[in-house]
């Protein structure tokens, strides 16, 4: 890896903490959901600081250029935050639906209750 | 039984102005017995205005949910309120209350827990044009090969379930293709699912809920969602 490339990765794990601390302290993503981006960011610096580990992961998988390497983890670990945010929309569109129906049948009650001299 | 079987009526409605106020007349003209509710899933129309002006027991969800979400509702309230039968009916005049005991009379009888009303099997009255009916056989095909059990209507929304299945069914009802997949999943959790002949109409007003039928990416999205709770749902005998 080059120098050059190094500097980019720190420099896009510094832009990527900043974007994610902004959201947290505006309340515009909860720390659950961040979880996943910091940890992306944290290990971007340790690639970044210590490229040993990305020749020592490089020479295990087996991979020509260490680049690739972080490429396919990156790759991968988009993969993983996808499939998780579409866990959490199946979730939310589920206890979205009960609420909806909860909310239906206590208006209907509501409603014959307030009819009622 | 001494005391009657309390029944209720679940019509699901979306953008049925057309048609409620009719559908509801004929239900109350036919079967002054059984209560019923209308389900508004957040219709644009004036369907909400026209159930409140009649005094009409609805419930008004506030987003949409579709027909599995809202038909669900209706399951939920029967099981709330402790009718012994539920029974499902469209809001756009296909189904014939006439045809309501046809539908109710093996249920309360026991013999079986949910009871469709079928077109295909006396094949009376309105037919359903020929790509739907080789859409449907398809289907028919499908659930038999996933657990068994023939339904030749599949996607007839007119049926009755007993306390025990609408009690199920208020907790696990598909959402996205209610009709066929209802059918599998009940057959699969042990419940006895089976047919009796009505005669249908064709729908007066309104746009049916499977409006994609003709194109073959519907029969896609149903037979997936079929062969993934075969994979989801594990067989028990009750």
């Amino acid at each position: 890896m080059t120098a050059h490339f190094q500097f980019l990765m720190i420099l896009g794990a510094v832009i990527l903490l900043l974007i994610i601390f902004v959201l947290l302290k505006k309340g515009k993503m909860t720390v659950k959901y961040s979880l996943l981006w910091l940890g992306l960011a944290v290990v971007l610096v340790i690639f970044a600081i210590c490229p040993y580990v990305v020749y020592v992961l490089r020479d295990l998988l087996d991979v020509e250029m260490p680049v690739n390497l972080v490429f396919m983890l990156m790759f991968c670990f988009v993969l993983v935050v996808l499939i998780s945010l579409s866990i959490a929309v199946s979730q939310l569109a589920e206890k979205c639906k009960r609420l909806a129906q909860e909310n239906a049948l206590l208006e209907k009650r509501v409603r014959e209750l307030e009819k009622k001299p | 039984m001494n005391t009657p079987a309390k029944i209720l009526v679940i019509i699901p409605c979306y953008n049925e102005e057309a048609t409620i106020v009719d559908t509801v007349e004929r239900l109350r003209a036919t079967c002054p017995e059984v209560d019923f509710l209308v389900i508004n899933d957040c219709s644009t129309d004036r369907s909400a205005e026209l159930l409140e002006r009649h005094h009409y027991p609805h419930l008004d969800l506030p987003v949409n949910l579709g027909i599995g979400g809202g038909v669900q509702c209706g399951y939920r309230y029967a099981r709330a309120n402790g009718y012994d039968v539920a029974v499902q009916m469209d809001g756009d005049g296909q189904h014939d209350p006439a045809y309501l005991s046809a539908v109710v009379e093996p249920v309360l009888a026991g013999r079986y827990d949910m009871c469709i009303g079928s077109r295909f099997i006396t094949r009376q009255g309105f037919q359903t044009s020929f790509m739907r009916r080789v859409g449907i056989r398809f289907l028919s095909w499908l659930i038999h090969l996933l657990c068994g059990h023939r339904v030749q209507d599949v996607t007839s929304g007119f049926r009755a379930t007993n306390a025990r299945l609408t009690a199920y069914f208020a907790d696990h009802y598909a959402s996205d293709y209610p009709e066929p997949e209802a059918i599998l999943s009940a057959t699969l959790a042990g419940f006895r699912v089976g047919e009796a002949p009505v005669i249908m109409q064709e729908r007066q007003g309104g746009v049916s809920s499977i409006r994609s039928f003709k194109s073959a990416y519907y029969m896609i999205k149903v037979s997936l969602s079929l062969i993934i709770d075969r994979l989801a749902i594990r067989k028990t005998k009750r």
